[in-house]
């Protein structure tokens, strides 16, 4: 079973959870070729290790967040809520899974 | 013509005999086992986004993952990062949706009469713990999910608001669900419950207590 440390809700099965994907660099749309275009669209990396990628928690406070996920062993050593999604003024939220100290989250 | 109020009727279906209380179709049914599971859906439901720190939050007075009563007896449930659901009781969603809608907040709000869009179930009794523990990965001990607690997760692989909300010294969680899987949830507790010696009690209005 696959462990995911949501910023918000802290530990829950995989299960919860919907893959979207590696996190990579959108192009400006003016600025780029084809060939780039082409590269983010459909080109991922897919290593053997550590990847950082997008997850979206449909099954509990339904956000997408970031996280660094080792693709052999499925241990994920960090993860962080993506920063368009922080609020006015806030810095990056990034939790083990205990949120319970700073007046929001869940608590376990 | 004989003029006629319309009933409303819960996505589950009541146990006989059954009664009309508040304008909904309910179970007269009561039990006095240790361990009961009771159709609250006729209670006002009104859903509540807003900033997650404005000025309607501060007023709500509730975080994500905590859930308590106002002072008109409303539960506000933390149900979700800048989401609130209230529980009321039966008929009270329109003056519910009022007291939060004329809050100033500079950002969006936006709130929504949910009662006959949602379901709603309490199970009660020492043994609910363990029953929601074939049901549920979310640790149901004191130390991780004391009273007052809220969070949504899978329960019987349904997307569920859950809120630990004991009554009267009872342990007692309250479960949020979509309509359409009203009844679905309520026959997978009841089969989970089953050898805990589960029973189905009808709804009572809550009366002073609010919800
Ligand atoms: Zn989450």
């Amino acid at each position: 079973m696959i462990l995911l440390p949501c910023p918000y809700c802290g530990p829950r099965n995989v299960s919860e959870f919907r893959y979207v994907g590696e996190v990579s660099e959108r192009p400006d749309p003016n600025e780029t070729g084809v060939e780039e275009w082409r590269t983010f669209l459909y080109t991922r990396n897919n290593p053997v290790g550590w990847t950082t990628e997008t997850w979206f928690h449909s099954a509990g406070c339904r956000q997408h967040l970031i996280a660094e996920r080792h693709t052999m062993t499925n241990e994920v050593r960090a993860s962080r809520l993506p920063e368009a999604q922080l609020p006015e003024g806030q810095e990056e939220r990034a939790t083990g899974g205990n949120v319970a100290g700073d007046g929001g989250g869940a608590i376990y | 013509m004989v003029e006629r109020a319309p009933v409303a009727r819960s996505p589950i279906a009541p146990a006989p005999p059954t009664t009309i209380e508040y304008g909904w179709e309910i179970s007269a049914r009561s039990s006095d086992a240790e361990l009961k599971i009771t159709d609250c859906t006729p209670l006002a439901k009104v859903l509540v986004l807003a900033p997650m720190y404005g000025e309607l939050a501060r007023a709500l007075g509730v975080p994500f993952g905590r859930a308590a009563r106002d002072t008109h007896g409303t539960l506000v449930v933390g149900s979700g990062p800048g989401e609130w659901l209230l529980l009321a009781a039966p008929g009270t969603n329109q003056a519910v949706g009022k007291r939060v809608e004329v809050v100033q907040d500079e950002g969006l709000v936006s709130v929504f009469d949910a009662t006959h869009g949602r379901a709603l179930i309490r199970i009660t009794g020492p043994r609910t713990p363990d029953l929601l523990a074939k049901v549920c990965a979310i640790d149901f001990a004191d130390e991780v999910t004391p009273d007052g607690a809220a969070f949504r997760s899978s329960v019987a692989k349904l997307v569920t608001d859950v809120v630990r909300d004991d009554s009267g010294g009872a342990r007692s969680y309250l479960l949020h669900c979509e309509r359409s899987s009203g009844q679905y949830l309520f026959d997978a507790l009841i089969d989970a419950g089953d050898e805990f010696g589960i029973e189905v009690d009808g709804f009572v209005d809550p009366g002073d207590r609010g919800v």
